[in-house]
């Protein structure tokens, strides 16, 4: 005889279930908010609060001092500047070679699956593999600390995200439109210009926004290939290694600048995450 | 009815004859020229690095010693014989394998609560995703920040959870710092495990689950005899994806411990970083790389051939 | 305007051997129908003339020019596509001029020209729409449009009305063949649709198998079908097949069908030269099996008792199945010729319209 559900038990199943839910996501999120919380507090608490017991949770005179100390003191200006510059322009050209690439393997099958897969099997190259020889290729080249360098690496870097996001992308585009393109008189180029890259656009403006915030992000690349002239955002916080000083505020005013940007643009393209995640492989 | 005169043949699309050349050989190896500034540049930062890394780690190539005199095995075995360098590789490893093992669990209990619609669903879904977007190098510091002793928040919770003061030394003392590293990875990571394990999960057809309720199965035995199953693929997709980038942490080590205290810290990445651009001993942190590179290519091989298959499918 | 030759040409898709040796030669002006079921390769024949296909062998000729080598944008042909592959984010004159844009043409010209078709097809006051905002017919319509505008040599059909619904399609098929009788270009159009064919064509070109079975007029291939596969693949419905043998009689040839009834005696001219005793399939249609008149059958007619099994009218005309010495047989009757299944009835069979088949080969006899 099997157990049947009667209402009242199928009611406090659904409630002890959803009880359970409630703890799971709430717990998680207070993991997720509570440092990141105490990072934004910070930026904006004076100095005399950052060594107290109990700690301050809600600073009574909050401060912008520490952003113009971080920005003009610790050169997070030029850091940002740099970090605009350098992403902008790697996302920009990623995404165009990466929408090329992807395009002609999407629709020619060009290589086969070996250039599929060596394109893919870039992404998992451990990046202290390959950043000693680029660093000191790009010291003969006279590339290091330039932002063209660090714009090339990055292009690099992410050209296999951008390449089989795109390359999923053009694979679920009918192929009929681009044949009638040809028939229509456009070259293989103008077809792929005219007609195939508006139809792809949704996903190439996906794909450019995984890849700036990966750029925006990153640390190791830039931490090795830039010294005093080229640096990004995130190679600045060497400077606050091991909290010497009470720099506390500037820290955190600075890592306040670089994350809401990526988290505003990563809010915006939350919809293609999953494909984002897993370059194309999986749909969300 | 209006009709098209002969007059209106219109003249072929492209228009000089060399042009027209020039056009029909662009379009003939068009899938090759559309490929060729991507593979060009991967072909530069990618394979001549490697063939010339190749050539490095025979010879001698040290800021701190002149020359590049062929050394044959040496730079090898400086790698191998270091214990520093083992210890630093079985740290990866195990680091490796708690840390997705956590993230796979909670990411799992995560997608579970959230696979559900209800009201503030994407607030919500918005709030857990956020660690994603966030520099591992500000993670870093700011679990360095949280968890600094004697001022940070960390111990003054912990204190007030337990009901007396909490005097944890996070990054200073060895077990401890460990802990603290899981903690910043799994805080930045977890997410990615939601994210992909709910896709897989909302990709469940919901008639199987009423077959089962019809069937009179209960709530495990629907999770072992078709959650897991039906997610099986998905689970394979996001352990790859995680492990391969697990494999390569550095900037939270970076951040959090220096590799601190003293040795005790040190990973694959860290060290080799160490070896190579504080010491300088370049070649023989190239060895050290490619022995990381030809163990981890393994691993690429196996599982990435793997992806592509349930990709195909 | 031009000609369209095919010599020996083959195709391979991988281990697929998708078109064998297929020879055409398309007079200027005709319009060719290429039918056969799915997966004859009637398309892709249709995709190597437009070039979207390369061909592993033989030859294609446009206007007396060999294009083997040729871009499709260099051959000069048009195309309509089975989902019409509007591009959704162009208007309707952006859609309809883009050729024109591919060969540079002064904007006023272009707009004039795109003018006159969209004047043509009805579809003027839709030139600013985008193809989401189109009915079916209205998409059909624009990428006929967009065929025509350039005056191509040569225009390319794959299953254009395959997406419509039937009333549609019946009035889009008339609006083609209107269309060919005012421009007068060659056509060669894809479909797997006997009655779209039959109606289109001055020429079907039936293939099966990467292969042409037969091609010629459409009435040819109807009354005289070279193979079982033709005799069968046109008309609806479709042709009744019924075994039986040969057996010299009297007066000649007659036919016995398997299964018992009398020897029905063939026509003269209809001699088939095989073995006395040789097994043949024989071939009906419907449209020459109807209800028997008062008095005896006439010359060339055989007459039989038929109980009737199942009744289908359609308003104009009723079918009727029974069986004719065991096997099933279909008749066109008139509407009011029968009520219910179950009735007896006698029926004609005109024996002057029978086909037979040779069963080993399924060639006619």
């Amino acid at each position: 005889m099997k157990a049947r559900l009667t209402p009242w038990k199928l009611g406090t199943r659904r409630l002890r279930e959803g009880a359970v839910r409630i703890v799971i996501v709430g717990l998680f999120i207070m993991f997720v908010l509570v440092p990141l919380y105490w990072v934004i507090v910070t930026s904006i608490k004076p100095s005399k609060d950052y060594l107290t017991v109990p700690p301050v949770w809600f600073p009574a005179e909050p401060t912008l001092v520490h952003y113009t100390a971080a920005l003009f003191s610790y050169r997070g200006l030029q850091g940002l500047i740099n970090s605009l510059i350098i992403s902008s322009a790697a996302t920009l050209l990623s995404a165009v070679l990466g929408t090329m690439m992807a395009y002609s393997l999407a629709r020619f099958r060009t290589g086969g699956q070996h250039l599929a897969f060596w394109v893919l099997s870039q992404r998992f190259l451990p990046p202290v593999a390959i950043v000693l020889p680029i660093f000191l290729l790009f010291r003969g080249w006279g590339l290091y600390d330039t932002h063209i360098g660090l714009i090339l690496a990055y292009t690099f870097m992410t050209l296999p995200l951008s390449v089989w996001m795109m390359y999923a992308y053009f694979r679920q585009l009918p192929k009929s439109l681009e044949d009638a393109a040809l028939v229509d008189g456009l070259s293989r180029w103008q077809a792929f210009r005219l007609v195939a890259v508006p139809l792809a656009a949704p996903g190439i403006a996906a794909a450019a926004v995984f890849i700036f915030i990966s750029v925006w992000t990153e640390f190791f690349f830039a931490l090795i290939l830039t010294s005093r002239y080229a640096f990004t955002l995130p190679t600045i916080f060497r400077a606050f290694l091991g909290f010497q000083g009470a720099q506390y505020g500037e820290a955190c005013a600075l890592a306040t600048t670089s994350l809401v940007p990526s988290i505003v643009l990563g809010m915006l393209v939350q919809r293609h995450l999953v494909r984002g995640l897993t370059l194309g492989a999986l749909r969300g | 009815m209006v009709q098209l005169a002969p007059a209106d043949i219109l003249p072929p699309p492209g228009a000089g004859r060399s042009s027209r050349l020039v056009s029909a050989f662009a379009d003939r190896y068009f899938k090759w020229l559309m490929i060729a500034p991507a593979a060009i540049l991967i072909l530069a930062l990618s394979i001549y690095p490697l063939l010339f890394s190749l050539w490095v780690n025979f010879v001698n190539y040290d800021f701190q010693i002149p020359g590049h005199d062929f050394v044959g095995l040496q730079n090898f075995l400086q790698v191998i014989q270091d214990p520093l360098a083992s210890s630093a590789l079985v740290l990866t490893i195990l680091l490796s394998l708690t840390v997705v093992a956590i993230e796979f669990v909670l990411g799992l209990a995560l997608a579970l609560a959230m696979v559900r619609t209800f009201r503030g669903r994407g607030i919500v879904m918005s709030l857990l995703v956020m660690p994603l977007f966030i520099s591992p190098v500000i993670v870093g510091q700011s679990w360095a920040l949280f968890l600094q002793r004697p001022f940070g928040p960390a111990d003054y919770l912990l204190g007030q959870l337990v009901g007396h003061p909490v005097n944890i030394s996070w990054v200073g003392e060895v077990p401890w710092v460990y802990i603290a590293i899981v903690i910043a990875d799994v805080w930045q990571w977890t997410p990615f495990m939601f994210v992909i394990l709910l896709a897989g999960l909302a990709a469940i057809p919901q008639h199987l689950y009423e077959a089962a309720e019809l069937d009179g199965i209960g709530g495990l035995q629907t999770f072992v005899h078709i959650t897991l199953p039906q997610l099986a693929p998905i689970i394979t997709l996001a352990l790859t994806f995680r492990l391969l980038d697990a494999v390569k942490l550095f900037d939270i080590i970076f951040m959090l411990t220096g590799g601190g205290p003293g040795t005790a810290t040190y990973t694959a990445s860290f060290y080799l970083y160490q070896i190579g651009f504080q010491q300088f001993h370049l070649s023989i942190a190239t060895a050290g790389s490619w022995i990381f590179l030809i163990l981890l290519s393994v691993v690429i091989m196996v599982l990435v051939r793997r992806l592509l298959r349930v990709e195909a499918a | 305007m031009a000609n369209v030759k095919v010599s020996a040409l083959h195709k391979h898709f991988g281990p697929v051997h998708a078109v064998r040796g297929i020879d055409l030669d398309i007079p200027d002006g005709e319009f060719t129908v290429l039918v056969g079921p799915s997966g004859c390769g009637k398309s892709t024949l249709l995709r190597t003339i437009a070039g979207l296909e390369e061909i592993d062998e033989g030859r294609i000729e446009i206007g007396g020019e060999i294009v083997n080598e040729m871009r499709p944008r260099d051959r000069d042909v048009a195309m309509v596509f089975q989902d019409y592959a509007l591009y959704p984010h162009m208007t309707v004159f952006g859609n309809i001029s883009l050729s024109l844009r591919a060969r540079r043409m002064a904007k006023s010209e272009m707009e004039e020209r795109v003018g006159r078709v969209a004047d043509m097809l009805g579809i003027k006051s839709l030139l600013e729409r985008y193809p989401r905002q189109l009915s079916g017919g209205q998409r059909q319509r624009v990428a006929i449009g967009r065929a025509i505008v350039r005056n191509p040599r040569v225009f390319l059909f794959d299953e254009p009305l395959s997406n419509l619904d039937a009333q549609l399609r019946d009035e889009m098929r008339g609006e083609i063949k209107r269309l060919h009788q005012e421009i007068a270009t060659t056509m060669i159009y894809v479909t797997h649709d006997q009655v779209e064919a039959m109606t289109l064509a001055d020429r079907i070109v039936l293939l099966r198998d990467g292969v042409i079975e037969q091609q010629g007029a459409p009435l040819d291939l109807f009354e005289q079908p070279t193979t079982l596969f033709v005799a069968g693949f046109l008309g609806s419905p479709r042709m009744n097949f019924v075994k039986g043998r040969l057996e010299g009689g009297p007066d000649g040839v007659a036919v016995k069908l398997n299964g018992g009834g009398p020897a029905w005696p063939l026509p003269r001219g209809r001699n088939p030269v095989l073995a006395n005793g040789a097994e043949v399939i024989v071939g009906l249609r419907p449209e020459h099996v109807g209800r028997a008149g008062t008095g005896p059958a006439a010359q060339g007619f055989a007459r039989v008792e038929a109980a009737i099994e199942l009744v289908q009218p359609t308003g104009s005309r009723s079918y009727a199945t029974f069986k004719l010495a065991d096997q099933p047989v279909m008749a066109e009757l008139q509407a009011h010729d029968i009520s219910h299944a179950g009735e007896r009835m006698c029926v004609d069979i005109n024996l002057r319209r029978v086909s037979l088949f040779d069963p080993g080969t399924g060639k006619a006899l």
